[in-house]
């Protein structure tokens, strides 16, 4: 689910922009650090792959069929962080060149897809995958994968005040349930086959610190319930958040530069309009500057 | 295929086309946040009129850049589906201004976007976001995913086709036909590993340095200031010039 320019409220696209400009950096910046040089060149094929992937279609049965998402089945080949940038890689290509999905809104989708959706689809490979409940973990991947970038789209657009009465919410996030059984089968099947071609190819990982890592799990499967409950019992309230968001962030872009609107003689948009572009500037500037410290020789 | 259409655009010459990449950048940028900060105008009439000068401001651009602009207002009505069926959605749950604003808005959105990736060559492109401080591994991955798209794409079309040729899919159950499709996908990421090796030998044998040789340097010129501040002027007055509701 690619959302488009224009379907989220300023406020609710400029703040993803926000959050997901920075841990992309930071993500990026560690893959960089990581990853060898001549694994460049494969990641961008396999990013090409999941492109093409998509071409192939799974039956679903009563003349339907879908395909694969591949956020899960790339953190299982590639590693999580790998996966993050290739996937952030597919998405600007397909705001890009195929207009499929926003600019402005690519830090949603971004964060949608690529953040928490190849996080959602890692953990419980993470947590499962060492012992014989592996294959339930890879399903459970793939199925989160898909149900939490989803569930999110859905809710930043609920949040941005897109009207959307309950029987429309009920119906997406049925057809949601659907399309991330679809992907934990695909993921599923279609990891099994390349483990039978090359078990290398799939990433094994040291058994992990279960404590820990079952407590996180816990978390974020919480989380995702009590959004996905949030989001079906009660879209307006949502909406109403929304519209409370957008109001306070419209005063709190305001009032900085007030002071300052009286010479330009303009109305209060060009106070917003300078105010947003002073954030923008000042994001920008940010994450420059973690970049640099964060990517930095070690041995400086 | 359509992108095979787009970079050939790209590669045109134009007024546009000499612009630097950043310049673009930041006036697709400004035009993007102007758009999407629009209120909605007080009329419908005065809807429209602002609605259209902001589509004459790309026009415009298509005419500088000499571009066919019916093929290009028609590859970006890939966003209609989508916004249209929010349109109606929004439509019936009582707010037809706001149905009209997402499909008009998102259209724009659209042309803007693709007008900018029509005048500029993918490699200046990303040159352009790595002087503009992009992370290096990005860079690079999208210009291989970019470069390997089209040719990863073939070879499953071509996939598709030959087991289309052998029969091998159409009498058997879903279950069947569910495992040889997960077969195909896992073939292909079988072929792309492959791939991927034989890319990266050739080339470390031809002497890859970690970057892609670009020739020049990218060098804002005086035209190019020029042409941010003109998108800067139009821009905003077209967003001064009607009242909000």
């Amino acid at each position: 689910m690619h959302i488009p320019d224009n379907f989220l409220s300023t406020p609710v696209w400029a703040t993803l922009d926000v959050v997901s400009l920075p841990a992309f950096a930071f993500i990026s910046s560690r893959v960089g650090r990581d990853t060898e040089e001549g694994r460049i060149p494969l990641l961008g094929v396999l990013g090409a792959f999941v492109f093409a992937a998509q071409m192939i279609n799974f039956p679903v049965g009563i003349g339907t069929s879908g395909h694969l998402v591949g956020g899960a089945l790339l953190a299982c080949t590639v590693g999580p962080a790998a996966a993050t940038v290739v996937m952030t890689a597919i998405l600007a290509i397909q705001a890009f060149v195929f207009q499929d999905g926003g600019v402005l809104a690519l830090g949603a989708n971004v964060f949608n897809m690529a953040i928490a959706g190849v996080l959602a689809g890692y953990l419980p490979y993470r947590l499962l995958g060492a012992g014989g409940w592996r294959k339930t973990g890879i399903f459970l991947g793939g199925f989160l994968s898909v149900l939490v970038s989803a569930s999110l789209a859905l809710t930043e657009l609920l949040l941005s005040g897109v009207p959307m009465p309950r029987p429309v919410v009920t119906v997406s996030l049925g057809l949601f349930c659907v399309s991330a059984l679809l992907e934990g089968a695909i993921t599923l099947s279609v990891l099994g086959a390349i483990q039978r071609l090359n078990p290398g190819w799939v990433r094994e990982h040291k058994p992990a610190n279960r404590r820990t890592m079952l407590a996180l799990g816990g978390v974020a499967v919480a989380l995702a319930a009590v959004g996905f409950l949030i989001a079906s019992a009660d879209p307006d309230g949502l909406q109403r958040l929304g519209m409370q968001l957008g109001m306070a962030a419209k005063t709190t872009f305001q009032a900085p530069l007030a002071d300052y609107s009286a010479p330009l003689g303009a109305s209060a948009w060009v106070r917003r309009a300078a105010a947003g572009l002073a954030g923008l500037l000042a994001i920008y500037g940010a994450c420059s500057l973690v970049g640099r410290l964060l990517t930095r020789p070690r041995s400086a | 295929m359509h992108h095979v259409t787009v970079d050939r655009w790209s590669r045109q010459e134009s007024m546009l086309h000499a612009r630097d990449p950043r310049a673009k950048l930041a006036a697709l940028l400004l035009y993007l946040i102007v758009l999407a900060t629009t209120p909605a105008a007080p009329t419908a009439l005065l809807f429209s009129l602002q609605m259209f000068s902001y589509l004459a401001l790309i026009l415009a651009g298509i005419g500088a850049a000499r571009l066919p602009v019916g093929a290009l207002e028609l590859r970006a009505m890939v966003v209609l589906p989508f916004s249209a069926t929010f349109a109606i959605i929004t439509w019936f749950a009582g707010d037809p201004s706001r149905a009209s604003m997402l499909v008009v808005k998102s259209y724009l959105s659209a042309l803007a976007v693709l007008l900018v990736v029509a005048t500029t060559p993918m490699p200046l492109l990303m040159r352009g976001l790595e002087s503009l401080g992009a992370p290096r591994i990005f860079v690079l991955l999208v210009q291989f995913l970019y470069r390997y798209l089209f040719v990863i794409s073939e070879q499953a079309q071509h996939m598709r086709l030959a087991s289309s040729c052998r029969m091998g899919t159409s009498k058997r159950n879903a279950a069947e036909r569910f495992r040889a499709a997960a077969g195909a996908v896992s073939v292909l990421f079988a072929r792309s590993h492959a791939r991927a090796e034989g890319i990266q030998r050739a080339m470390l044998s031809r002497g890859f340095q970690g970057q892609f040789a670009t020739g020049a340097g990218l060098h804002l010129r005086p035209a190019d200031y020029v042409f941010l501040l003109a998108s800067l002027l139009a821009t905003a007055s077209i967003r001064l010039a009607f009242p909000a509701r």
